[in-house]
């Protein structure tokens, strides 16, 4: 416990902030008073309410302090019930910014100390907020205990590894990013009441006119075009929001990736931590010759936001800077050794099995005359996926590194430092022991802690075990096989 | 053997309540009382014909599970902590469970149903050898 230390308050403009984002989340309550208010004929409800609502959004300002201390650092906080949070400070693996809009035109922004830890909600250690200018200084004595040597040179620029082009925008519109807000926006005006409000109302009856006149297939088509074309520009611009200005720099043992238009964020890595990689090449993103990047990293979440290195970018791109971060360009984009007849045989029963189901039942039951047709499709795309997912398959290993590469829809290619592997696990189904194959699954503690190497030939699991960590080669389970 | 007893009951009380499908209630007898004899029977043995376990000095073995089979290994050097359960059922058998964890989620090993002696020494075993707190890969 350190004492030095004085507690200190988070910027002063946070008393701006706190009140709006305060607002901003009753929005549902505060409507629902305003209903109340004028149902009952007294307005006061919905304006004590907003006063309420206000009056927690500047006490949080002061009930929250921080301090950091020689062991520790410490973040104090909550209204009614008082919490104190603190993180030793030689287990503390990221540091990350991120300023919002609002928090941008204040000139603010968001610190989020990570300690590798699950740490969600109020667990996690975030200082909202602290003056933009205030925040590399920050970052600089919260990583010096773990990162010494490299903070002073961390403010410089450092060697640019990849830096954000237009061009990139080509790979999202393909993604389902797009539809997935249109789905949410309509989820949101229906619980808002909007289904009651639009039935019967003249939109409803032009909308049904128009059905009327042109024929329902035409307006269904119609419809599907054009939420078709909103999607894609949604999804433009939801990549161009978040990615554009991304710069990925490394200064000797710090990885530093900064993004984003409106919103800024900026993560910074401890390269020591670093296990290797992971290409991903969603189906969409692969047709045009694209990949994302994440890092495999000890104390950082392995799936989602926390690990992305690169958004949907042109693959050599990736390629370039995953062989730069980990020296080996023969993991990256080299050859990979193929799992034979029996592991391609099984993506291919895998596959077809729905269509064979399907095929019975069209037999057996009376079916529309389209249905065929249908089921011709869906063979077609099952074969293709089975063709596509035995293709993928393939593995390397050697030199110390283990790489993985499976799937189709969301194909990956995992390449795994040897060293940071800290445990094999050999999964066989019952299918998988009539086929003579298995599934080899090296656990780690970075990324996503476990990487799995699908149906290899069996006795020659534990030999890609052996020639990635050599403490597996002595041991009983090899030698069961060998 | 419990979720079976559980199912056999609850057959039972519906047959009282209602009893004009005859037929669905022999269905239904009948396929409890088959899962019944599996689950009882040919799984625990299969399972105790599959399930191995072995401390060497370098690493932990298991072999575990019937349909999925599994053989996970995991080097003592990085062994993070070594827990010792008992259960109700297991206390009743004189039995104990070891989770031998790493650093890794993915990466525990656990030995179940061992003898309560055996799993006493197979602990003071781990933690003799293994360097708990040194090099975890971290």
């Amino acid at each position: 416990m350190s004492t030095e230390a004085e507690w200190s308050r988070l910027s002063a403009r946070m008393l701006l902030v706190h009140p709006v984002h305060e607002v901003l989340r009753q929005i549902p309550v505060l409507v629902g008073t305003v209903v109340l208010g004028s149902a009952t004929g007294n307005p006061m409800y919905a304006v004590a309410v907003l006063v309420v609502t206000v009056g927690i959004g500047l006490a949080r300002w002061f009930t929250t302090s921080y301090r950091i201390g020689a062991g520790e650092v410490q973040l104090r906080r909550g209204i009614l019930q008082r919490k104190v949070l603190s993180l030793p400070r030689n287990r503390i693996r990221s540091v990350s910014t991120d300023a919002r809009l609002l928090h941008r035109l204040l000139g603010l922004t968001v610190v989020r100390v990570s300690t590798g830890q699950e740490a969600k909600g109020d667990a996690a250690f975030a200082l909202d907020a602290v003056v933009a200018a205030e925040a590399p200084r920050l970052r600089a004595v919260l990583l010096a205990e773990s990162l010494a040597p490299d903070v002073e040179q961390a403010q410089t620029s450092g060697r640019l590894l990849a830096r954000w082009q237009p061009s990139w925008l080509r790979y999202s519109p393909l993604s389902f990013t797009g539809l997935a807000m249109i789905a949410a926006a309509i989820g949101l005006a229906y619980q808002l009441g909007a289904g009651a409000a639009l039935q019967d109302s003249r939109i409803e009856q032009s909308g049904a006119a128009v059905a009327d006149r042109w024929g329902v297939a035409v307006t269904v088509a119609a419809a599907t075009v054009v939420v078709l074309v909103a999607s894609v520009i949604l999804s433009v611009l939801q990549s161009l929001l978040s990615y554009a200005n991304l710069d990925l720099r490394r200064d000797a043992d710090v990885l530093h990736l900064r993004h984003g238009l409106l919103r800024v964020r900026e993560h910074t890595f401890d390269m020591r931590r670093l296990r290797g990689g992971t290409l991903r090449e969603p189906l969409l993103v692969r047709l045009f010759g694209g990949a994302r990047l994440d890092a495999v990293m000890t104390g950082v979440d392995g799936a989602g936001e926390a690990s992305m290195l690169l958004p949907p970018c042109p693959k050599s791109t990736a390629e370039t800077v995953l062989a730069e971060l980990i020296a080996r360009p023969d993991a990256v984009s080299g050859e990979l050794r193929r799992h034979g007849p029996a592991a391609t045989r099984r993506r291919w029963t895998r596959a077809l099995a729905l269509p064979a189901v399907a095929a019975v039942a069209l037999l057996i039951a009376p079916a529309p005359n389209w249905a065929p047709v249908a089921w011709a499709l869906l063979t077609v795309c099952c074969a293709l996926l089975a063709f596509d997912r035995s293709r993928s398959l393939g593995h390397r290993v050697g030199d110390g590194w283990l790489v993985a590469r499976t799937g189709s829809l969301q194909r990956r290619r995992d390449c795994v430092a040897a060293p940071g592997i800290i445990g094999w696990t050999v999964r066989q189904t019952l299918m998988q022991r009539r086929a003579g194959v298995a599934t080899l699954i090296a656990a780690t503690a970075a990324g996503v802690k476990h990487y799995q190497v699908i149906d290899v030939p069996v006795d020659s699991a534990w030999t890609i075990a052996a020639e990635a960590s050599p403490w597996v080669a002595g041991s009983k389970w090899a030698a069961d096989f060998g | 053997m419990i979720p079976w007893a559980v199912l056999a009951l609850a057959q039972l009380v519906w047959f009282v309540v209602d009893h004009r499908t005859w037929w669905l209630h022999a269905v239904a007898a009948v396929a409890t009382a088959v899962g019944a004899v599996v689950f009882v029977v040919v799984v625990p043995l299969w399972r105790f014909r599959v399930h191995r376990w072995d401390v060497s000095p370098d690493a932990v073995y298991t072999r575990s599970g019937w349909l999925v089979q599994e053989r996970r290994i995991a080097p003592i050097s990085r062994v993070q902590t070594v827990d010792t359960e008992r259960g109700p059922l297991d206390r009743l058998f004189g039995l104990a469970n070891v989770t031998v964890t790493t650093a890794s989620s993915a990466g525990a090993v656990r030995i179940v149903a061992l003898d309560s002696d055996v799993a006493d020494r197979v602990v003071a075993q781990l933690t003799d050898i293994a360097a708990i707190g040194g090099e975890d890969a971290t």
